[in-house]
């Protein structure tokens, strides 16, 4: 007999690490054997005070315990970020489809992403890089508003640049003083001559509007939208596609996607918003 | 399928009682709803010859529902079996547009099983349909051949008992001494009620004859202003989507208790302005033209893509409740016209949007 579909289970937070001055990484270990897939997505339960919808941003290689980066958004979230060391929540999950990594064997894979979109690309990130023998490269486009909004700083510009295959180029919205590098919104450092744009497989992950235009800028190159794999964020309560909030026509994003590729969803009304 | 008769339905019903925990319509102004079967003999029991007011799905997906706890685990009871009287073909098709969502096997949702399973169903026919009703645009003819363990129709100096399942046979031979033969006329009698009902319901609707599926109508109207047109009507009070046997969003909420916590599904409405919002602030359907845009669209496209049916029965039960006055027959009417004299292509054939 299936169990209670709404039924989370016990998960304890052994870490917390600050990331940015509105997102924090916790660690959790859930209670029994918890596995899932890259681009799948969880509901962390704050027991008495609400439920919201997180991707994983560790891998799904370890199994031990778990990393999931929150931005501060919310009501549940503002709890979130209240909660200390040692402290007990709900999880339910995993839901969903996450990245068809057999998809891209062999294949450039070539990784657009802003903001806190970083989270969910960090596992996609971490699965490839543990076989990135498998995949022709790993092309990674990334930004933010401003320099102190990275994400992850101690690998993105250190160990993750050193990877042989790996490629990453970093932009901000707003320079400061520091910073050397490119500055304009992350469709200013997308080029055609990233990778083969007949064969790579892109994957977009970050706030909407950055989709959007990233999503077109890809067409712009040349890309067919089934080969453009889009972490698509709606509202979602129920994690099973019952309860109607994150419909994208025909699809609920949380049982059909949240990974979509452009072609599935680009016929139905206001994907952007 | 066997056909009994019985000209007290009273003794009927108190027997059911003593076995299930029954409920049965009751006339409370213009419409039924539904009650506790009270056997003592002092309310009298309306047959209903038009479905009630209320829509079935109260009895397996309750407005507001426990559906976890913490710490520990909460699997749903093991409930007593319930009866439910009076049940018509509209509601009847409705279960089976709920069962898709909530039958699913890998995901089945045991809150709502827990219920179907226990329930026993006593539909009726219908022979008075409502002015609202406009079931036969959905295969509604006012009688079910299935999904029902008994069917009672009301005949002259009595009932005619059907049985629909192997649970409503066993039910009629354990209770043999109170049925009789159905003398053949009046099967024949009940043939001409059901077929009265059925050209009722073609002559009421007559002007819904469309020359398209209304999936196609709705889905290659997706440009029309009538949405706006009719939302301005709209007062937001979200009764269409609380009354419609078929409509079953719900959302999830947390609560605390004195040592424990819960987990609450509760219904909601896709008619309601945060309803598809998200804690970033996006918002995909901000004006209430495109919420019942949406509306439409998941009732006759994107149900219809996913399982195969409209999610919709024709019950009129959303045109008896809107306060602001949108009735869907004339918004399906009018989106037809717009269809016709602007000859939109279908949405597959137009070029992707951006945005």
């Amino acid at each position: 007999m299936n169990r209670n579909l709404y039924q989370p289970f016990g998960c304890e937070i052994v870490d917390i690490i600050d990331e940015s001055a509105t997102i924090k990484s916790f660690v959790v270990v859930p209670e029994g054997d918890f596995k899932f897939e890259t681009g799948q997505f969880v509901e962390l339960t704050l027991p008495g005070e609400g439920e919201a919808p997180f991707t994983p941003s560790s891998s799904p290689a370890v199994t031990d315990k778990m990393e999931i980066t929150i931005m501060k958004a919310g009501s549940v979230t503002n709890l979130l970020h209240q909660c200390t060391k040692g402290q007990k929540v709900g999880i339910r999950g995993p839901f969903g489809n996450g990245y068809p990594i057999e998809d891209f064997v062999g294949k450039e894979v070539y990784i657009v992403g802003g903001g806190v979109g970083l989270a969910p690309i960090r596992s996609l990130f971490l699965t490839l890089v543990d076989r990135i023998g498998d995949f022709k490269s790993v092309v990674c486009r990334y930004g933010v508003r401003r320099p102190e909004d990275f994400i992850y700083k101690k690998a993105l510009f250190g160990q993750w640049q050193r990877i042989d295959g790996v490629d990453i180029k970093l932009t901000v919205d707003e320079a400061d003083g520091e910073w050397k590098d490119n500055v304009g919104v992350v469709t200013t450092i997308l080029s055609k001559d990233d990778v083969d744009v007949n064969s790579a497989a892109a994957v977009v992950c970050g706030p909407p509007v950055m989709m959007k235009y990233a999503t077109l800028k890809l067409l712009e190159f040349g890309f067919s939208p089934e080969r453009i794999y889009l972490s698509m964020e709606k509202n979602m309560s129920c994690g099973v596609g019952k309860c109607g909030h994150c419909m994208i026509g025909k699809y609920y994003v949380c049982k059909d996607g949240p990974v979509f590729t452009y072609e599935q969803i680009k016929g139905y009304p206001k994907i952007w918003d | 399928m066997e056909t009994v008769f019985i000209s007290n339905l009273k003794a009927f019903l108190d027997i059911a009682a003593e076995e299930m925990e029954l409920y049965v319509p009751e006339r409370s102004g213009e419409r039924f709803i539904y009650n506790r079967y009270d056997s003592s003999g002092r309310k009298q029991v309306d047959f209903n010859n038009i479905r009630a007011g209320t829509s079935v799905k109260e009895f397996l997906f309750p407005v507001r529902e426990l559906a976890s706890v913490t710490p520990g685990r909460f699997e749903p009871d093991e409930l007593r079996p319930f009866a439910v009287f009076g049940l018509q073909q509209c509601d009847i098709r409705s279960m089976s547009i709920l069962d898709k969502v909530f039958i699913e096997e890998e995901f089945e949702d045991r809150l709502y099983t827990a219920r179907r399973k226990k329930m026993f169903i006593i539909s009726t026919d219908c022979t008075e349909p409502g002015e609202s009703c406009f079931c036969n645009l959905f295969d509604g003819r006012g009688f079910v051949e299935s999904g029902f363990d008994l069917n009672v129709s009301e005949i002259k100096d009595g009932f005619i008992i059907e049985t629909g399942s192997s649970k409503g046979k066993d039910f009629v031979d354990r209770h043999s001494e109170l049925f009789g033969e159905v003398p053949a006329v009046l099967l024949s009698l009940r043939d001409k009620n059901r077929a009265g009902t059925q050209k009722q319901l073609e002559q009421q609707n007559a002007e819904l004859r469309f020359d398209r599926t209304i999936r196609e109508i709705v889905e290659s109207s997706q440009e029309a202003e009538v949405y706006d047109e009719e939302a301005e009507k709209c007062i937001e009070c979200q009764a269409c989507t609380r009354v419609c046997p078929t409509c079953h969003c719900f959302y999830l909420y947390d609560e605390k208790r004195k040592d424990y916590f819960t987990k609450m599904k509760m219904w909601d409405s896709c008619m309601r302005y945060g309803y598809a919002a998200v804690a970033g602030g996006a918002n995909p359907r901000k004006t209430l033209g495109d919420r019942l845009k949406h509306r439409l669209l998941h009732k006759f496209v994107y149900f219809m893509d996913r399982y195969g049916i409209e999610m919709c029965v024709g019950c009129g039960r959303c045109v008896d409740a809107d306060a602001g006055g949108i009735d869907l027959r004339q918004v399906l009417k009018e989106l037809s016209e717009k269809a016709k004299s602007q000859a939109y292509p279908l949405q597959g054939d137009k070029p992707a949007k951006g945005g």
